[in-house]
């Protein structure tokens, strides 16, 4: 064995020496910034006669404080109600009958609105973006009625979910100390006594040229995309940000363990760890080690949790791991399980379960074919993401709002390669600590459950 | 004062801190607000969007799709557009083996797909899983109540490619169904039943489609009962993949980086795996049930109603002009009658929808709504005025023309990736639609005027008809809100197509 393989051998992920020419992405893709501050990204795919534009704003719940939650959320509501050229619901309108898919989401850290459309008409959609940047109206009257709307949401998607409902419960001790326990759509009592004008001084504080990044993917070249940018944006003026700080946690508070009585049928267990996310992170290597982590946990129905817990042991039904890095702050490594209750598996057993994984990670390097199995998916993963110009540019603009940069994307590769046996068994014996746990219960309510649905017929 | 007291106060000591920075009025956030914007501009002044003044009112420019067609030896219909720009492929085979072909034993078609990535000779689950995901390739599966699925995605370079599609061959065309593998999934669809009761809308969805499709097999939920799944045999499994999963009765769809060589060896390769045989014959027609009404207590805080009646099967002529006209009513996001008049004028709920799910034979129409309980039977009567007034009258001249702009301006947009066009695909082979599907579609979208659409709707939907499932708790019930009066909305100026 040569020196070159020895050291290649070392590595995790650069055990297969492949083309990688054939799977970075060779779709250019170029930055610019006007002087009123806005950030421009612009990546050409010309596959198709297509484009998407996204313009992502840094602000999410994880910037809202006590009393004010959901105002991220409902301000990105409120943005289809109407601006200086539009009246309410008049751009949906306009952008259906073009043809194009729209919407907006929002998130701890950025809310993002978007449209999918032939190249032909994208000026309409920048116009009209622009237009609801600089100039929106928030009338009284459909704010009064979109809060309902919101309080619907919230019913449907957490108040009659029990599985959200216990995460949403789990995050607020998991995060004692950052934004990042608010959840985005806002507590109820919050959203009871939101007022337009909350929304407004909001809108006033946060939506800026200089706050925000516009991402166009598409079949569109650089100098239409800066015609374009100049004529519709350059005219908004720059306004001071209020300053806003890295989320950072409480490294190790103690071991917080919860339990959480939810309308559930079955039982359910969620472990959250403390941890540094990309952009707060001292050491950068120990992130993509647990990037890797989650990987090899649960990326694929090869990897641990499934092949180990719920297939050998049949200890679960079904287990997950996840962890973001890609946050303004830190991060929480999580995994969930629901028992195997045909086998009479307990919430017991499944944390012995999930903590025996963990210590398995601090002691033991991972073998050469789970490593190449990993590094398989991620070089796959490259050339896949690129047949979405959505996804492309989803990625681009969350990595700009949260503080990264989207090249980032075409070091990622690099980036997993350099993370070494060692230093996945560094991050598991670091951060893997009680200290660093929330742990929840998740229980059915001790009450009778409605099971048998008793149906009536009129 | 023990350790123990130490830590404890150290702890209180932090915790006041914490309380000290919450409770202060977080300065540099608060910038001074600025005055209420002011008085909006009436909606006569209001500006026009300039860039739309700009679209030259041509039909925007699609990706052509070359539709290449075929038969194997065996009998498998194949449908195949080269791709070359990305190093990938996307293959989809589609079987008419969803649960309407369950007969007595429900559960039978979801859990025969499920077992498919389970064994093969010589491999287990892992080592199938660890196969596919060694090469970076992507392994699907999915049953419905026409179709049965399995996919795969791989980059194209040999070395992927041909080790990943021998695999696939392997799982398609020749699972052994382990005993261990099938007793753990059908443990994991038990609690997928189990979890199903603690979801108002599922519950609403499996009691509607009973009502509406009565003894027909469509009237099954694909997943089975509890009762149903413990009692499948693997012999059952085995005989009915011998039958379903036939050549003569699957669709194979290839997107990619492959050349027509290239794509007729792999369409050959994965027919000559599959088990020989013909396609399976269609569910009979279901007959229209009489209107019902139904509830299921429930303890949410909303109530989820469904409403349905028979629509249509994949081929019927009057496929364009249902399209259409439920666009106008409630197909899609905003911008509908049902949106607009539920949600953006009354804020009841956070989505309304219909849709027509055309099938193999008649698939229901159905309209999905969720409102906090104590207006849930004010909401019912309000989208039941609705739809009555829609199919008394039928879309407006407008509504129409801005329907016709919609479809075509979003047409691009349907085959712009690979994963896009493989749909289509998949749905052109299965349903054994022209070539030119895409096109005749929107042709016919072009040429229809009001009194089609009206008379369309009015031919296939009765607004007395509906069945109708709701669950969620019985709460004394109040009035609708009155709604939001906005001005009458109007063509946005786009110009014509």
């Amino acid at each position: 064995m040569n020196a070159f393989a020895r050291r290649a051998a070392s590595l995790l992920l650069a055990a297969l020496c492949l083309p990688l020419g054939a799977y970075a992405s060779n779709q250019p893709t170029h930055e610019f910034r006007l002087d009123n501050g806005l950030k421009v990204i612009v990546r050409e795919d010309h596959r198709a006669p297509v484009v998407v534009s996204q313009l992502w704003y840094k602000i999410g719940s994880s910037y809202e404080r006590p009393g004010f939650t959901g105002l991220s959320h409902a301000l990105e509501h409120m943005m289809f109600k109407g601006s200086a050229k539009l009246g309410p619901g008049e751009s949906s309108r306009i952008l259906r009958e073009l043809g194009a898919e729209e919407n907006a989401f929002t998130s701890d850290d950025y809310t993002a609105y978007y449209q999918v459309l032939a190249r032909d008409r994208l000026e309409v959609a920048l116009e009209m973006e622009a237009d609801r940047l600089a100039g929106l109206r928030l009338p009284a009257d459909e704010f009064a009625r979109e809060i309902q709307v919101i309080k619907e949401e919230r019913r449907l998607r957490t108040e009659d979910n029990p599985a959200a409902l216990a995460y949403e419960r789990f995050k607020t001790a998991a995060f004692p100390a950052t934004g990042y326990r608010t959840p985005t759509i806002g507590w109820m009592s919050d959203l009871e006594r939101m007022t337009v004008n909350d929304l407004r001084a909001w809108h006033n504080d946060w939506y800026s040229p200089n706050n925000a990044t516009l991402v166009v993917v598409g079949d569109v070249r650089l100098d239409e995309i800066k015609t374009l940018a100049q004529r519709h944006f350059a005219a908004i003026p720059a306004r001071p940000l209020p300053a806003a700080r890295v989320p950072l946690e409480l490294p190790a508070l103690g071991e917080r363990r919860l339990t959480l009585e939810v309308k559930t049928q079955l039982p359910s267990l969620l472990m959250g760890f403390n941890v540094p996310g990309l952009a707060s992170a001292d050491n950068p290597k120990e992130v993509h080690a647990l990037r890797l982590i989650a990987a090899l946990l649960d990326g694929g129905y090869s990897a641990r949790l499934p092949t180990r817990l719920e297939r050998e042991q049949e200890l679960v039904s079904g287990a997950s791991a996840s962890y973001d890095p890609f946050n303004r702050g830190d991060s929480l490594f999580v995994l969930s399980a629901r028992p195997n209750v045909q086998q009479g598996k307990t919430l017991a057993q499944v944390e012995a379960g999930l903590w025996q994984e963990l210590e398995r990670l601090k002691t033991q390097p991972p073998s050469a074919a789970e490593v190449a199995r990993v590094q398989a998916q991620v070089i796959a993963g490259l050339v896949y993401e690129r047949d979405s110009i959505a996804s492309q540019a989803t990625s681009i603009g969350m990595l700009e709002t949260v503080g990264l940069s989207w090249q980032l994307l075409d070091q990622d590769l690099d980036a997993l390669k350099a993370v070494t046996p060692a230093d996945i068994q560094a991050a598991a014996q670091r951060l893997f600590q009680r200290e660093r746990l929330t742990l929840a219960r998740v229980l059915p309510l001790a009450a009778a459950q409605p099971t048998a649905a008793e149906t009536r017929h009129e | 004062m023990n350790k123990r007291h130490l830590l404890l106060i150290v702890a209180l000591l932090a915790l006041l801190g914490l309380l000290l920075l919450i409770s202060r009025p977080a300065a540099e956030l608060d910038v001074p607000a600025t005055p209420a914007a002011a008085t909006p501009p009436s909606p006569a002044a209001t500006p026009a969007i300039a860039s739309l003044a700009k679209l030259n009112g041509q039909a925007p420019a699609r990706r052509a799709l070359d539709i290449q067609r075929w038969q194997t030896a065996e009998g498998a219909r194949v449908l195949f557009v080269e791709a070359r720009e990305l190093p990938m492929f996307d293959l989809r085979l589609t079987f008419a083996a969803g649960s309407s072909q369950d007969g007595t034993t429900p559960g039978l078609a979801l859990l025969t797909n499920a077992m498919l990535n389970e064994g093969i000779a010589g491999q287990d689950t892992t080592a199938i899983a660890a196969g596919f995901e060694g090469l970076g390739a992507e392994f699907g599966n999915g049953a419905y109540r026409d179709m049965a699925i399995a996919s795969l995605r791989s980059l194209s370079a040999a070395e992927q490619r041909e080790p990943a599609l021998a695999l696939f061959g392997h799982v398609v065309g020749a699972p052994t169904f382990p005993a261990d593998a099938l007793a753990r999934v059908k443990n994991q669809i038990l609690t997928g039943l189990e979890l199903q009761k603690q979801n108002p809308g599922k519950l609403a969805s499996i009691a509607l489609f009973q009502q509406l499709y009565g003894s027909h097999p469509y009237a099954q939920p694909s997943d089975g009962t509890a009762q149903s799944v413990p009692a499948l045999t693997r012999a059952q499994l085995a005989a009915f993949h011998g039958r379903a999963y036939a050549a003569g009765n699957a669709v194979i769809a290839l997107v990619g980086d492959l050349s027509r060589t290239e794509a007729e060896a792999i369409a050959a390769q994965v027919s000559a795996a599959l088990p020989k045989g013909a396609a399976l014959p269609a569910p009979p027609a279901p007959r229209a049930p009489a209107a019902a009404r139904q509830h299921i207590e429930f303890p949410s805080q909303q109530t989820h109603l469904m409403l349905a009646q028979l629509g249509i099967d994949r081929r019927d002529p009057d496929y364009a002009a249902l399209y259409v006209g439920n666009q106008i009513l409630g197909g899609g996001g905003f911008g509908t009658r049902l949106m607009e008049e539920v949600r953006e004028k009354r804020g009841l709920t956070y989505g309304i929808y219909s849709a027509f799910s055309p099938m193999q034979v008649a698939g229901p129409f159905m309209i999905n709504v969720q409102t906090r309980a104590e207006l849930s039977a004010a909401t019912l009567e309000l989208v039941r005025a609705l739809v009555r007034d829609f199919l008394a009258s039928g879309p407006s001249a407008d509504e129409l023309a801005r329907a016709k702009r919609e479809l075509a301006g979003s047409f691009p947009l349907s085959t712009a990736s690979n994963a896009d066009i493989v749909g289509q695909l998949g749905a052109i082979g299965f349903y054994d639609l022209p070539s030119t599907q895409l096109e005749d579609f929107m042709n016919q979208v072009q040429q229809l005027d009001v009194d089609q659409v009206r008379t369309a709707m009015a031919r296939h939907l009765d607004a007395d008809a509906f069945v109708v499932v709701s669950s969620g708790p019985t709460v004394a019930q109040q009035p609708l809100p009155p709604p939001v009066e906005r001005p009458a909305a109007q063509t946005a100026g786009v110009p014509e197509h």
